[in-house]
């Protein structure tokens, strides 16, 4: 059986808390675990924060999906993005899938912590606490991460 | 007499209270941690920590996050750059206590831990 959540607002970054505690009370009904449902929406909330700060400005919104099929949940998070900040991503996609991940994570929070400005470390936090794959589609100016979460017992 | 560099901190759904015991410091955390620029507040607040426990020369500042229901990465940042800082010059014992019930602590508090071994210590409530 699926589950389908879908919400689309302006970059507005008071709504990333309501959305984070929205899909966490709705994983828990959903799955029964709250493990889950709170690495899902720690999740949900990473990706709203990067879409917010990175988002383009001329198209003023953002959309977040969580489906539940085939034993898994795909977290998607889309924006439109600027060509230097799709490429900034697709260089920290291939940076966070170059290793394993906690070294990659414990690295990345060494380099953050000697350079100021963003921390950088909200991928690799959903790739390795919370144990998602994660995916980059785009699309022109269109950018979607997904972040997809096995389920053991769907 | 609490000193004023140990005046707590209360902003955007955070709390953090220090309180000092002998050779302890202890900042108690309740709220959560999610709001943009969270070094804005949070870094120099660590740095004015940093700098009473070694002026008082502490044995261990300890962070109780048991009541703090989440933390964004941004948030992580901020105990990365002070836990840097002390592996660079140690002078106290960092004990990070964490409820092994929520979720981000029990995988966040353990990673953040192994950047420095020797001066950060991870502890677990309710195993």
């Amino acid at each position: 059986m699926s589950d389908y959540v879908e919400m689309r607002f302006g970059p507005r970054w008071t709504y990333i808390s309501c959305v984070r505690k929205f899909v966490a009370s709705f994983f828990m009904i959903g799955l029964a675990d709250k493990e889950r449902a709170e690495q899902i929406s720690m999740a949900a909330s990473e990706l709203l924060e990067n879409a917010v700060k990175y988002a383009s400005e001329e198209e003023g919104y953002l959309k977040i999906s969580i489906e539940k099929q085939n034993n898994e949940v795909d977290v998607c998070v889309k924006n439109h993005a600027e060509a230097q900040q799709i490429n900034t991503l697709r260089r920290e996609f291939a940076l966070i899938h170059a290793g394993e991940p906690e070294s990659v994570y414990l690295k990345k929070m060494e380099e953050a912590a000697m350079t100021e400005g963003q921390s950088r470390l909200g991928l690799i936090r959903i790739l390795f606490e919370a144990g998602a794959r994660l995916r980059l589609d785009v699309n022109d100016s269109e950018v979607s991460i997904h972040a997809i979460f096995p389920l053991e017992n769907a | 007499m609490v000193a004023e560099t140990l005046a707590p901190l209360t902003a955007e759904g955070l709390s953090i209270v220090p309180a000092v015991h002998d050779t302890k410091m202890r900042l108690t955390m309740s709220g959560t941690v999610e709001m943009r620029d969270p070094g804005e507040m949070l870094n120099p607040f660590w740095s004015r920590i940093d700098m009473e426990a070694r002026n008082r020369s502490l044995q261990s500042v300890e962070v109780d996050l048991q009541d703090l229901s989440f933390m964004n990465s941004s948030g992580i940042l901020t105990l990365v750059r002070w836990i840097t800082k002390l592996k660079a010059s140690a002078a106290y014992r960092l004990v990070i206590r964490y409820d092994r019930n929520v979720t981000w602590q029990r995988s966040s508090i353990p990673t953040l831990a192994k950047l420095a071994p020797n001066v950060v210590v991870p502890q677990e409530i309710n195993g």
